[in-house]
């Protein structure tokens, strides 16, 4: 679930990169997703799209990555290479072409 | 961060802390500090050099093996001591020693990784094999005995491997990646399983003195998320791929509850090693007479090392022999070979990282 | 469980539990003695049909044997540790939970058996020791509707005036008494202490010692000699793995023996070796009544460590002694036991047993500080960063100053008007064992 370089960008609205999911999610490291605003929301906050990912990126072992309504503690969130900590974790609001990279600290040595 | 959580305000681009010129990057758990990546990587490598000249982990003019596994932290390690060594004219020789347990799929990828850091760090590279020492890969055993126990083979395999390497390279000293989590669990563990004798000794920066290769632990007190943090930001090559033979998604409830209690508290990690120093243990508690092992001379507090006993047994079609906690193995094989059931599914747990 | 009751000396108490025994035996004969299914046959007296339910060791024995067995570590614990003696007055601290509904229990059926000795001896010798019983009311910090506190009280009072002869007294005494018993002000005074304390954990911390002063101050006033609480293995496994957490590794050994006498009036737990399921079980079988009280589940880290500790007890049921067993392995202080006096009162074979049991003192009294607000013997680093400090301006400096390194992170507040709040919250047992504490740390470096 190691976060790695390369993201591909689009100018497409509503499209967010999302590296780190590899172990999860048949092997593809980078997901550039098209998440659609819940009714009435202005903004996508990490909130929206944690569950967007459990609906529908997460193939196997969603425990492995989510507990309760955020990430499992052990896993790293970094939008635009940024701690997620100082964006206020899931109150972080996202924009158009936001890296979001997740790094798992539960294994390897 | 208890009782005071972040509000949801968002600031993009808040100030580093120390700097306060460019924007933070990380929130340092030890500190809560929020900081930059280049004021990051700046205390991070202070830090730790403190930790190397405060418990003197280091002479000039020694040579000194690293731990290679190929992971985060054994990586950061290479890469911050070669360049600590250079920055502070430590005057060591600094080699990489890999084990490779032959596990395909898994060990054979990291080496790979490993072997692409000797030529990044221009660090020689020594490998030992366990179909070399041992005449068995982690493969042909893991078909033996099956997913059962087989972490416990490869921890007592690995450990002499590496000491075994490091005698190879004539080295004066072997340092680990041990992560501050890594040592907090293991208090934890040896709390839990009631392992009085490796409850005084796990939190020791410098272990095994009296053995043949000491080793220390330079990441003693260094956060895993900061080590992480620090191998992406330098986009620093490792392999992360959880072993295929452990037994467990996750390595047992500790190193949940550790990370549940980093999210609370991140404190309660160095206050758990704290604790484990602390502890007040008298030495009166027995600790095992170290001898050497009669059939390969390795150190032991038996007749034979926990390895030979091992070995015997898969030699012999045995291979239950020597696992467990029964006391009197060598005294007796056949007993050996039926409480191998003792073993509690929290004992099997500990792999990967914790032995190496 | 590891320790049982092995070493029953009293004859009486034998005799009793034959006769019991054999009661039973008689009525269940007709019922089990015809199948042959072993597995539910009593693993101790071999006839009775085991309790099921739940599963563990404890499901292998009958219901008398499973009494018999809890009630003998309690013994066990007791005598070994000469925790009760004749001539003592000891205080029993009930919550209404099943820990110390128990420990009340049987420290009455010890009482009534010592009466039963008293009466039955000619010369009679041996006095039999008091029992009294205090129940803290802490709704100045778990704000609960009245007629619930009454009702609780009113049932409290019940269970302790239905345990019979010899009467013991109840105290109820409500927390915010630590001030003075007649203070007006206590509750807002306590109020703004722990109003001034920002992490959730330690508050609840706070609230524990807060509690034992209470429970010291009663046990003082009342005449009472001994404290005895509830605390079992399932408590003390917690205690140990969240004092870990906190960092106070070096002090926890001093609360987690059978006895401490740090306190004005020394602390017995002959509960230490009793899970808390046992417990639980034993007051389901007894219909011994306990009192739910609303204070709410653990927050912050004893929460998690609570629910981490559970966890593991579910996976291995040996755990909690696991925990406890390795924590008692590590070096009690010189004060987790009980005094030695010349008390031509204690009997010689009190005296031996103490000699068996107890530990031998490896450090002089004088040599341990401890911290103003959790009691703590303090550890090295904090006596050397205290040596370090020198003059301080404020009394709330030398406060700060005084406590052990987990309370100044936990409790003590960071910002100088709050600490400033909280100083004036501050009981007077704190205030003076900071005065006391300092006094003695500067005799130590002059």
């Amino acid at each position: 679930m190691a976060g790695s370089g390369s993201f591909g960008i689009s100018s497409a609205p509503g499209h967010y990169n999302i590296g780190g999911l590899e172990l999860l999610c048949d092997s593809v490291k980078v997901h550039n997703v098209k998440v659609e605003l819940q009714n009435g929301a202005e903004k996508l906050t990490m909130k929206d799209l944690l569950g967007w990912v459990r609906t529908n990126l997460i193939k196997e072992r969603p425990e492995m990555f989510m507990k309760g309504d955020t990430v499992r503690p052990g896993v790293l969130v970094l939008v635009n290479d940024c701690d997620w900590e100082l964006s206020g974790q899931l109150d972080t609001t996202l924009e158009e072409k936001d890296v979001v990279v997740f790094i798992s600290t539960l294994h390897g040595g | 961060m208890e009782g005071a959580d972040s509000k949801p305000v968002k600031v993009r681009g808040r100030q580093c802390c120390i700097c306060d010129k460019r924007r933070a990057a990380l929130k340092r758990p030890k500190t809560l500090e929020q900081i930059c990546r280049e004021c990051f990587y700046e205390v991070f490598e202070e830090e730790i050099h403190q930790v190397i000249v405060q418990n003197q982990l280091f002479k000039p003019g020694e040579r000194i093996a690293i731990g290679a596994s190929g992971g985060k932290d054994s990586t950061v390690l290479a890469y911050v001591l070669s360049e600590l060594n250079r920055r502070h004219n430590y005057g060591l020789d600094l080699f990489l020693l890999s084990v490779d347990e032959g596990i395909t799929g898994y060990r054979d990828d990291s080496l790979e990784t490993v072997k692409r850091n000797e030529i990044q760090y221009r660090l020689p590279l020594k490998i030992v094999s366990y179909k070399d020492l041992y005449g068995w890969t982690m493969d042909e055993i893991v078909k033996m005995i099956g997913l059962k126990n087989n972490c416990t083979f490869c921890g007592v395999f690995r450990r002499q491997a590496l000491d075994r390497g490091a005698a190879l390279l004539k080295v004066d000293k072997l340092a680990t990646g041990h992560n501050a989590d890594d040592i907090a669990e293991t208090v934890l563990l040896n709390i839990l399983r009631g392992d009085i004798a490796r409850l005084s000794r796990c939190t020791s920066i410098v272990t095994g003195e009296d053995g043949p290769i000491p080793r220390c632990k330079p990441f003693k007190y260094t956060y895993e998320k900061e080590i992480v943090m620090y191998a992406y930001f330098k986009r620093l090559d490792y392999f992360s791929t959880e072993c295929i033979y452990s037994p467990n998604a996750y390595r047992g409830f500790a190193r949940e509850f550790i990370k549940d209690l980093e999210r609370m508290r991140p404190r309660a990690i160095l206050d758990i090693i704290q604790s484990g120093e602390d502890f007040r243990i008298s030495t009166s508690t027995k600790m095992p007479e170290q001898g050497t092992c009669e059939r390969c001379g390795y150190i032991s507090s038996q007749k034979w090392c926990k390895a030979c006993v091992l070995l015997e047994g898969l030699n012999r079609g045995l291979p239950k022999l020597g696992i467990g906690r029964s006391r009197g193995l060598n005294n007796d094989h056949t007993k050996g070979a039926k409480e191998s059931n003792g073993t509690k599914s929290f004992e099997s747990k500990q792999c990967g990282t914790l032995d190496f | 469980m590891a320790c049982n009751a092995s070493s029953c000396q009293s004859n009486c108490h034998r005799s009793d539990e034959q006769v019991q025994e054999e009661e039973v035996d008689s009525s269940t004969n007709s019922i089990t003695g015809n199948d042959n299914k072993n597995q539910n046959v009593c693993a101790k007296c071999k006839f009775n049909e085991s309790i099921s339910g739940c599963g563990g060791e404890d499901g292998r024995f009958c219901a008398d044997c499973f009494r018999g067995n809890l009630y003998g570590k309690f013994r066990l614990a007791v005598t070994s540790n000469a925790m009760i003696c004749p001539t003592d007055n000891v205080l029993v601290a009930f919550s209404g939970g099943p820990s110390s509904r128990v420990a009340l229990q049987f420290v009455h059926e010890m009482q009534d058996k010592s009466q039963k000795n008293f009466e039955a001896n000619r010369d009679r010798s041996l006095p039999v020791f008091g029992v009294g019983v205090a129940f803290i009311d802490e709704s100045a910090f778990f704000p609960a509707p009245c007629l619930e506190i009454d009702k609780v009280i009113q049932d409290i009072r019940l269970i302790v005036s239905g345990l019979g002869p010899p009467r013991k007294e109840l105290h109820v005494v409500p927390i915010e008494n630590i001030y003075s018993s007649n203070s007006i002000n206590g509750r807002d005074r306590l109020k703004i202490l722990l109003d001034a304390v920002s992490d959730a954990t330690g508050k609840e911390d706070l609230l524990l010692h807060l509690r034992m002063l209470s429970l010291q101050k009663i046990a003082s006033e009342k005449g009472f000699n001994r404290l005895v609480l509830g605390s079992c293995t399932s408590r003390i496994a917690c205690h140990v793995i969240s004092a870990t957490v906190k960092g106070q590794g070096y002090s926890m050994p001093a609360d987690i023996q059978h006895v401490d006498a740090r306190w004005e009036i020394p602390v017995v737990l002959p509960l230490r070796d009793c899970l808390a399921q046992e417990l639980y079980r034993l007051c389901h079988l007894d219909g011994l009544k306990t009192v739910e009280l609303h204070k709410g589940p653990h927050s912050g880290i004893n929460g998690l460590v609570s629910s981490f500790v559970t966890l593991l007890q579910e996976e291995n049921p040996s755990r909690e002694c696991t925990i406890v067993r390795t924590a008692g392995k590590l070096t009690p202080f010189h004060f987790n036991r009980i005094p030695e006096k010349n008390d031509s009162n204690i009997t010689l074979a009190t005296q031996r047993r103490q000699k068996r049991y107890n530990l031998k003192p490896n450090e002089s009294i004088s040599s341990v500080t401890f911290c103003p607000i959790c009691n703590s013997p303090l550890n090295q680093s904090d006596l050397l960063r205290w040596s370090k400090l020198g003059n301080f301006q404020t009394s709330s400096d030398s406060f700060d100053a005084a406590c052990c390194s987990s309370c100044r992170f936990q409790i003590l507040p960071k910002d100088s008007s709050l600490m400033e709040h909280f100083s004036k919250g501050l009981p007077l047992p704190m205030v003076a064992r900071a005065k006391q504490s300092s006094y003695s740390n500067l005799c130590l470096l002059r």
